[in-house]
């Protein structure tokens, strides 16, 4: 318990009378690649926003290296080593990719270090440098997903949180994607990825979480959820008396 | 074209409009046009101040009235009260101004697109009725400054001359500070706010500390434009201090120019003003709902056409060169 870097604890999140999630609880350790698993309205954007401070939590816990981070601004949550590649990469069309990049590197506060994190962000993205001066506006879905996780990588952050990294682009970007994805993981980034893609998140996560209209229904080695029918069944929406609209 | 003779020729033609505008009041005798003048350059230097939170932030306040009522009625208050001279009031307009804009900025700034919009032009409207209802802010009837100026520090003139220029002059300072502002850091978060907010803000963009800063400053500005309007008039009631057309005409202005650019504001001006003037000299008293037609008018257009104002018809214009020229 005591090593997780994130804790989520029966996490609630309303809208007002609606309800986001009703009862989530997660945990990430160092090192570790986890998966969130749900279908469309699942409340896995809600998770992630709550984590990042987007969202306030009207219950639960969120605990980073296990102090309460729940209701904080984004700008205290990201300064502290969290990073969110969000669902529709929510780029900065008019700006240029490298200005969009720059942007990621807000809570470093440090131009040099900036500098140095860019480059690096350019050598594992090269397509990014090519296109660097371009606005970000006219880049392919593929580009712009590259970019949405440059730019998170820019706050140079332990803890990375995808979500739905492979939403609307073709198989064979997908896959440049993920392959993206495990060089990260081999260099030791912590990543909790929020996917409707359930194959292509367990290949490459250690353990993985289910939720299910706002629940978490079902967690446990990544292996062990890829075989399992109840996640069929989850992430299908099909059986069960809680199928989703 | 080479980049070295283009940004010459850029620096050639600025160089000539600004001597152009210095110059040309000296030019004309007639007071009216030169009247308009001092006008074109109190309505930029309104919308511009609107700019910084209207255009750069992306947040579309309808109601920075208050803040212009603010700088007013604080310069004729001065006088009404102390026989200050009204521009010594300005300090206590700007002051004001920003604590209502840290009060009122709080809870509205977290609110989205029309929202904000609503609620300024809710608080502008209380704001007016507040004043219309209570005597010793003038009421309805309104306050009026000194009836003959005592010193120059009266800034009363007959000739609209030494208005152009002071206005100008403030105008001047005021887009140093745009230009300073959309060039630095906070520039660069205000176009992510207004592009993306949410993203913004998860990028770790403190969005409503840097909001408020671009409405402090922009509160701020606007009251000093209703001081110095409140010195020339010298006379401000209800609706000429605190209507709620005073601020349409600020987002016209930007809107029609090019909200979010420097000199979006100051071409929207000097097309709005001088047509509002000279329908209201054809048409007389009887032909002011001419003007409100023309504002109706160009509100569609924009919108309709070309959201971005003058300025993104330029820009496309110049793609279209770009693209037919080779």
């Amino acid at each position: 318990m005591t090593d997780a870097l994130l804790s989520v604890r029966n996490l609630e999140v309303r809208y007002g009378d609606l309800v986001g999630v009703s009862d989530v609880s997660l945990e990430v350790r160092k090192g570790e690649v986890v998966a969130l698993l749900g279908s469309n309205g699942a409340g896995k954007t809600t998770v992630l926003n709550a984590i990042i401070g987007l969202v306030r939590p009207t219950a639960g816990q969120v605990l980073w290296e296990g102090a309460s981070i729940a209701g904080q601004p984004a700008f205290a949550v990201v300064g502290r080593g969290l990073a969110l590649a969000p669902e529709g990469w929510r780029l900065f069309v008019n700006q240029t990719v490298e200005q969009n990049l720059r942007l990621g590197a807000t809570p470093l506060g440090n131009r040099k270090r900036e500098a140095e994190l860019l480059e690096k962000v350019f050598a594992f993205l090269p397509k990014l440098k090519e296109r660097r001066r371009q606005a970000a506006g006219t880049l392919s879905g593929g580009e712009r997903q590259m970019l949405a996780v440059g730019r998170a990588l820019m706050s140079a952050p332990r803890l990375l949180l995808l979500d739905e990294p492979s939403l609307g682009l073709a198989p064979a970007i997908v896959e440049m994607m993920y392959e993206k994805l495990q060089v990260l993981r081999d260099e030791g980034l912590t990543l909790l990825i929020a996917e409707q893609s359930v194959e292509l998140a367990l290949d490459i996560a250690d353990r993985g979480y289910v939720i299910q209209t706002g629940r978490s229904v079902l967690e446990g080695p990544a292996d062990e959820l890829a075989r399992s029918p109840e996640v069929q069944r989850a992430y299908l929406g099909i059986g069960g008396d809680e199928a989703p609209a | 074209m080479p980049a070295a003779p283009r940004a010459a020729s850029r620096l050639l033609l600025g160089a000539l409009v600004l001597a152009a505008v210095l110059v040309w009041p000296l030019l004309i005798e007639d007071q009216f046009y030169q009247r308009v003048g001092a006008l074109v350059m109190l309505a930029a230097l309104s919308a511009s101040a609107w700019n910084l939170v209207g255009g750069y932030a992306g947040q579309i306040s309808i109601g920075h009235v208050l803040f212009f009522g603010c700088g007013a009625y604080a310069s004729l208050l001065g006088f009404t009260w102390f026989e200050w001279a009204p521009i010594l009031g300005a300090p206590f307009g700007v002051a004001v101004s920003l604590l209502l804009a840290l009060v009122v900025g709080r809870p509205t700034l977290r609110l989205k697109g029309h929202y904000f919009s609503m609620a300024t032009i809710a608080l502008a409207e209380l704001a007016r009725i507040i004043v219309t209802n209570t005597p010793i802010l003038g009421g309805a009837v309104g306050v009026s400054g000194p009836a003959m100026p005592r010193s120059v520090l009266d800034l009363s003139f007959i000739s609209p001359l030494p208005y152009y220029y002071i206005f100008g002059g403030v105008l001047g300072v005021l887009l140093l500070f745009t230009w300073w502002m959309s060039r630095s850091r906070m520039g660069f978060y205000l176009r992510a706010i207004r592009g993306q907010e949410r993203a913004a803000r998860s990028l770790g963009v403190p969005a409503e500390r840097y909001k408020m800063y671009a409405l402090l400053a922009s509160a701020g500005f606007t009251s000093l434009a209703g001081s110095l309007y409140a010195a020339m008039l010298g006379f401000v009631d209800p609706d000429s201090g605190l209507g709620i057309l005073l601020s349409v005409k600020m987002v016209i202005a930007a809107a029609l120019g090019g909200a979010g650019t420097l000199f979006g504001p100051l071409v929207g001006a000097a097309i709005l003003v001088p047509l509002e003037e000279i329908t209201n000299a054809m048409f007389g008293g009887s032909g002011t709902g001419v003007t409100y037609v023309v504002y109706g008018a160009i509100i569609v257009f924009i919108s309709r056409f070309a959201p971005g104002g003058l300025a993104e018809i330029l820009s496309r214009l110049k793609a279209w060169r770009a693209r037919h020229a080779g």
